[in-house]
């Protein structure tokens, strides 16, 4: 849940990369990490295994800037995308304003994409909430491979993309769609809360 | 210093003076700041309070698999400083504190008085709140230049 700081006007927001293991979502981060400016961001921290799987999660701050007189910080954190740990994707999902799921587009990794978004659905109802009503982003990474080794965006759309969320392809080891990405999901998850639909004010 | 609201900086102060803690922060369950002291920016206090409901967060687990009592504080003892870490309640949600303290004090102190804030807290959080509108209607051109900002593009 959006934090919002009416005395200080600072409005701070959870935005977390899900997919299963291997898709690019500490790709994501680190590409964003690299491109902005040392001012704007804080230490991204990783908690990952020595062979650098995340354990538990990436997490790199942000700090956007003033939007409508607030200043807008996101905290984007990444879950571990192993099946095996589940009990810690749950952990980091909890008070999420917003889901990027980065989807391998390999087509060797298809059953992996539909069973970690069949995960999502389930540990966010687990914590009452209906995907549905989670601003959500997909984004079908790796789309730079080799054509014979990855499934077209309109195949991953009609395999994922149900309800018509906004997706995009990516490269997110070189950046491309990494910042289109972020960028819908931050209109999303901003729209909502000035829809009132979030947020819990102090 | 830096609290949200005003009504957590009187139980805030009044643990620092008698406890003699060096960095304090109160962050919500999900890792959203609350308050701090001593912290020098904004964004270490963001990935502390990330990394510390994090902690609270697996150990909690943890003890349910374990037991059915969960755990209390958690206190991760340095050479030259240590660290406590606990959940608690308040009528805004369950918070967590993180308390970073040194030789002057000692850990049946800092046990004491964050137990003590923790009552102060739930005494002086109001009643009622009330919802307010955020952000206006046209941010989304705010938002844009922003993020091509942030990422020079």
């Amino acid at each position: 849940m959006s934090l919002v700081n009416f005395a200080a006007r600072e409005i701070t927001c959870k935005l977390v990369y899900y997919g299963p293991g291997r898709s690019g979502k500490t790709s994501n981060l680190q590409y964003i990490h690299g491109r902005v400016p040392e001012a704007r961001r804080g230490r991204m921290v990783s908690l990952a295994t020595e062979s650098d799987r995340t354990l538990f999660f990436d997490f790199l701050p942000l700090e956007l800037g003033t939007i409508s007189g607030f200043t807008t910080r996101f905290q984007l954190y990444t879950v571990p995308g192993q099946v095996y740990y589940n009990a810690t994707r749950r952990l980091v999902l909890q008070g999420a304003d917003g889901v990027v799921f980065v989807a391998d587009s390999q087509a060797r990794r298809f059953d992996d994409n539909l069973e970690s978004f069949q995960n999502l659905q389930e540990n966010l109802l687990e914590q009452g909430i209906d995907v549905r009503s989670l601003p959500t982003v997909l984004q079908y990474n790796k789309q730079d491979l080799p054509a014979e080794l990855v499934l077209t965006p309109a195949d991953l759309e009609d395999a994922l993309n149900f309800r018509s969320v906004p997706s995009f392809s990516a490269d997110a080891l070189h950046g491309s769609g990494v910042f289109e990405t972020l960028k819908a999901l931050s209109a999303l998850v901003l729209k909502r809360l000035a829809a009132g639909n979030s947020g819990e004010s102090v | 210093m830096r609290a949200i609201e005003p009504w957590v900086e009187g139980p805030l102060t009044t643990f620092l003076t008698e406890s003699s803690a060096r960095l304090v922060l109160l962050m919500t369950s999900a890792g959203q700041v609350i308050a701090q002291h001593g912290f020098t920016r904004s964004l270490d206090v963001m990935a502390a309070a990330a990394l510390g409901a994090g902690i609270v967060a697996s150990t909690g687990e943890l003890a349910k698999l374990l037991g059915p009592s969960p755990f209390g504080a958690l206190v991760h003892q340095g050479t030259n400083q240590a660290v406590f870490l606990a959940p608690f309640t308040t009528p805004r949600g369950r918070w967590i504190g993180l308390v970073v303290y040194g030789k002057e004090t000692s850990l049946g102190l800092i046990q004491l008085f964050f137990n003590r804030m923790v009552e102060d807290l739930s005494q002086s959080a109001p009643v009622e709140h009330a919802r307010r509108a955020v952000l206006a209607e046209n941010f989304e051109h705010e938002l844009n230049a922003s993020l091509r900002a942030l990422f020079g593009r």
